[in-house]
């Protein structure tokens, strides 16, 4: 895939209808063979969702059935004000979303800047730099988890919501994304601006970011959705409940809830519901992102 | 030479811009990646001072009999989670490919779980996947089949991770060749069908090999993936039940995190690294022998 | 054999485009016949029809003696050339040109035999194991022809097979083209927008617009007699001058130029010149005056862009709208004379030019008038 075939892919494209196979068709058909496909594939994928959800508005007695009970009595809320009441819920939601959100800026501000200048800017040791920001990329957590742990502690933040925000301030996949991209765009555009006598700290604000809409939504939204689905760090750096995030909350609350399946499920429910929201309002950005993912490989 | 001047030189700007965030990545990626080098030729427990001791840690790998217990559940892992996973995505995005009324509806329920982390992903089969009350039982049962232990049966834990992880990634990959399959020219398909190709042949003399690029990618980044399993067995299993889920990773949280052996984990870190490289490598070699991207 | 015949089709996309309206055409077996007009005008679709890969909404396609509407492409007998060559990338030239025979079925030694016939023929011999990522346009042009004539099929599509090609090798493979045509003779159907290119190739060209069949003719009678004002400005270049006027009772009148011509009904008319038709010396004919623009020497010819008094004439067939520069109400002219003529910007003179070789267009429905 050339990069500008990835650039027209916006995940809008994905979710469009495609034109058809070479053999011209009556247009829409409206029953095709393909459902038979299509219909089972897809309830394969959403069932356990679906199931989950369910089972969140069940009674206690009602999940402890065999045969499961497969219609819930009555949709019981009372089970989500549960798990709020009864673990620290809130509180790790609050977490998740500070951390993430920090997260987040941080990403589009320093990889932003970083990469407007393997971009665009000539300096010293620039090319050296850039593939040793790249190296990072093919390594995998593990191998780095263990000083980056003592760093962190070395810090200070061990068991603080510091250790999960400042480690992961600025990632190399960030800077790769966001150089590639500024690249494409049309240097002549920042060199009339040179002209017109702007700083480059303007060019990026006023030119090069504007027009970099698309690749900024997926830097956000990829990072969002890491960011807020990460266990392994905040497991090995985070011990009080009153830190936790909502990934290692739960796991907290499987441990001391095991036999209360229906709030179990409400508490995932509601652990998923901010990125599931982002999903349905933002699915362009998604796809593509993981398109990119793609690309970069 | 003035001070301005030299402020105003490309080369401070570009340093000021990049420096933030290349210091935390130094700080954060290229000091751990050596210090964990370093580490692997220590005893160390994380708290009094490390000692120097060789290759010693990675003698030990090489006999210790719970590392080659966790290599091999690694490597069956992988040998069925990388076809599986791939080939569904293949399979789910050819499908996925159609102009079919509702086909919005089928690619937002093939793409969603995609969404869903590692862990809700494990406690929605934990609970679909129950041996008393699941819903995976009572539908084996309406076919004669199980029960099943599922993730406590000493056997078919590993399995049950492998159908819960395909389930997760299938989306994912499936989005990959979609991307793949829409890069294909209407115009290659159209010649073929033209040069008298039916539909299968089409498919697998012309769209195939140029989705080669992206199976390539997929079977690598799953691979790595796989090798790096330990969310779901950290909350579903802990490694059993006995060792039957033990995977490399997990040993390494254990013995860093748990039992204070943090040289001998970070051997093995270095050697799934290692390995790492090594199929990272191969796909580079076989991405340049590979090079006919549509143009 | 191999004729193709196009019977009342009609393509209407869904959401309502008409890309083809009432098309009835017939190409004699062997005849190289050319779709020419302006981009949307239906030649494209019409081609991609007899291919198989567009369904006409309605109306009859015929390729030999049979009805296609229903047949698959594969099994048409047709073979086609791509604007983009659409080569199989992962394949080697020699794949590339097999690929058809081996669909089919065809044993090894006669996909040889075909192959090597056609490379000899078209000179990629030494490309055979070559891919197509490393050819040149050129290169790449012949090979996707190779493809399609490897088939010996019963017709050969061409869509804007040279569009991509830069103008010097156009020109070169254009003569090919007709070469290759003279020598195997089969049925050949051609799109292009560029008229040039259709009259310097084709054994009949069909004029299209708007979906519609605007005129069929060898070249030279669609340049002599164009049947409307479409064709008239299409054909042509520089293009035909059209200056708005009138008939009233045998009597021509547009801007400056008056001339007789019996038997034409009162009404508005359009008058055409062809650049070539004017003369310096107006003694005896009718005539009109030319205030000189810019003058463009060629070489082997001078051509004199102008103005005369009057309106111009839209044919439908502009690329686009230039916003001219002409002061107040007049018509552009463009003459073209021998080399040797002495022109300046501003010189005003007078332009004769034979009745006989006038063009006179109703106004309101464009068609000729004879």
């Amino acid at each position: 895939m050339s990069e500008q075939t990835i650039e027209e892919v916006t995940g809008e494209a994905l979710l469009e209808p495609l034109p058809d196979d070479v053999d011209p068709g009556q247009g829409r058909t409206v029953f095709s063979a393909w459902h038979l496909v299509l219909l089972p594939l897809a309830l394969v994928m959403v069932i356990p969702l679906v199931w989950m959800v369910v089972t969140s508005f069940e009674t206690l007695n009602e999940t402890r059935q065999f045969p499961p009970v497969l219609v819930p009595g009555s949709i019981r809320w009372q089970n989500y004000r549960d798990v709020l009441e009864q673990a620290p819920f809130a509180r790790w939601f609050l977490n998740t979303l500070f951390v993430t959100v920090a997260v987040v800026i941080g990403n589009l501000v320093f990889c932003s800047l970083a990469g407007y200048a393997f971009a665009r800017l000539k300096f010293f040791g620039r090319d050296v730099v850039f593939l040793l920001v790249l190296a990072t990329l093919m390594i995998p957590f593990q191998v780095i988890m263990i000083p980056t742990f003592l760093i962190v502690r070395q810090l200070g933040l061990i068991d603080t919501l510091g250790a999960l925000i400042v480690p992961n301030l600025a990632g190399a996949f960030g800077i790769f994304l966001l150089r590639q991209f500024f690249r494409t765009l049309p240097i002549e555009l920042e060199e009339a601006a040179r002209i017109d006598g702007a700083s480059r700290l303007g060019i990026l604000f006023k030119i090069v970011l504007p027009l970099s809409g698309p690749a900024l939504a997926t830097l956000a939204v990829i990072t969002f959705m890491w960011t807020w689905n990460d266990f392994l760090w905040p497991l090995v750096t985070i011990y009080s409940s009153n830190n936790m995030t909502l990934q290692l909350g739960l796991t907290t609350f499987q441990g001391a809830h095991q036999s209360n399946t229906h709030l179990l499920m409400a508490a995932t429910m509601m652990s998923m519901l901010p990125l599931l929201l982002l999903f349905f309002v933002a699915q362009r950005w998604f796809i593509r992102g993981i398109a990119t993912t793609g690309l970069k490989g | 030479m003035n001070a301005r001047r030299i402020l105003q030189s490309e080369h401070v700007v570009g340093w000021a811009f990049a420096f933030p965030a290349v210091l935390l990545i130094v700080v954060f990626g290229i000091v751990p990646i050596v210090w964990s080098a370093l580490m692997s030729f220590q005893r160390t427990n994380l708290l009094s001072t490390p000692e120097w001791i060789g290759l010693d840690n990675y003698r030990a790998l090489s006999k210790d009999p719970l590392f080659k217990t966790s290599a091999i559940h690694a490597v069956i892992y992988a040998a069925l989670f990388v076809p599986l996973s791939v080939g569904g995505g293949l399979f789910a995005a050819i499908a996925l490919n159609r102009r079919v009324v509702g086909i919005r509806f089928y690619r937002i329920a093939v793409f969603v779980p995609v969404v869903a982390s590692t862990i809700a992903t494990a406690i929605m089969f934990l609970w679909l996947f129950d041996p008393y009350f699941g819903l995976a039982n009572w539908a084996l049962e309406k076919v004669g089949l199980g029960p099943f232990g599922f993730f406590t049966s000493p056997n078919g834990a590993l399995y049950s991770i492998v159908v819960m992880t395909v389930w997760g990634w299938i989306g994912f990959n499936a989005i990959i060749y979609l991307a793949a399959l829409q890069g294909v020219p209407q115009e290659l398909l159209e010649a073929a069908s033209i040069d008298g190709a039916k539909s299968w042949s089409i498919f697998r003399n012309v769209t195939l090999p140029l989705l080669g690029p992206a199976t390539l990618f997929l079977v690598v980044f799953t691979s790595i993936n796989a090798i790096q399993l330990f969310d779901e067995v950290y909350f579903l299993t802990g490694g059993g039940p006995g060792t039957a889920t033990y995977v490399p990773v997990f040993y390494l949280f254990q013995l860093a995190f748990q039992q204070g052996i943090a040289g001998y984990a970070a051997a093995i870190a270095y050697v799934l690294l290692i390995v790492i490289m090594i199929l990272t490598a191969i796909q580079l070699w076989v991405g340049k022998r590979m090079v006919y991207y549509a143009s | 054999m191999g004729q193709v015949v196009f019977e009342h089709v009609n393509k209407v996309f869904p959401g309502g485009t008409v890309a083809i309206d009432d098309l009835s055409l017939e190409v004699p077996d062997g005849q190289f016949m050319i779709l020419v007009g302006p981009s949307g005008c239906g030649k494209t679709t019409a081609l991609r029809c007899v291919a198989g890969l567009e369904k006409p909404t309605s109306g009859t396609i015929r390729v030999g003696d049979r009805v296609v509407n229903d047949v698959t492409p594969r099994d048409r007998d047709i073979a086609m050339v791509f604007q983009n060559y659409a080569l199989y990338p992962h394949m080697t030239v020699y794949k590339n040109l097999a690929f058809g025979l081996r669909q089919r079925k065809t044993d090894k030694a006669e996909i040889d035999r075909r192959v090597a016939s056609v490379s000899t023929m078209l000179g990629l011999d030494d490309l055979l194991k070559r891919r197509p990522a490393q050819l040149s346009g050129g290169q790449r042009q012949r090979v996707a022809m190779g493809r399609a004539l490897v088939r010996e099929p019963s017709a050969f599509l061409l869509d804007e097979p040279l569009s991509n090609l830069d103008a010097k090798l156009r020109v070169q493979m254009r003569a090919e083209l007709k070469r290759l045509h003279t020598r195997l003779g089969i049925t050949t159907v051609y799109v292009t927008h560029d008229q040039v290119e259709a009259m310097t190739l084709g054994d009949r060209i069909a004029v299209m617009s708007s979906g519609k069949l605007q005129q069929l003719g060898p070249p030279q009678e669609l340049y002599d007699e164009p049947t409307n004002l479409f064709v008239a400005g299409f054909i042509g270049s520089p293009p035909m001058n059209l200056i708005r006027g009138r008939a009233d009772g045998g009597r021509v009148t547009a801007g400056d130029l008056t001339f007789e011509r019996s038997e034409v009904a009162d009404g508005d008319v359009a008058v055409g010149i062809r650049p070539e038709t004017v003369v310096q010396q107006s003694d005896g004919l009718p005539s009109f005056e030319f205030l000189v623009d810019v003058v463009e020497p060629l070489g082997d010819e001078v051509v004199v862009h102008g103005s005369t008094a009057g309106t111009t004439v839209e044919t439908g067939a502009e690329e686009e709208e230039l916003p001219t520069m002409l002061e107040g109400s007049r018509a552009p002219i463009t003459a073209r004379f021998d080399p040797g003529v002495r022109f300046h910007p501003g010189d005003r003179l007078r332009l004769g030019v034979r009745p006989d070789r006038l063009h006179l267009f109703d106004l309101r429905t464009g068609a000729a008038i004879r």
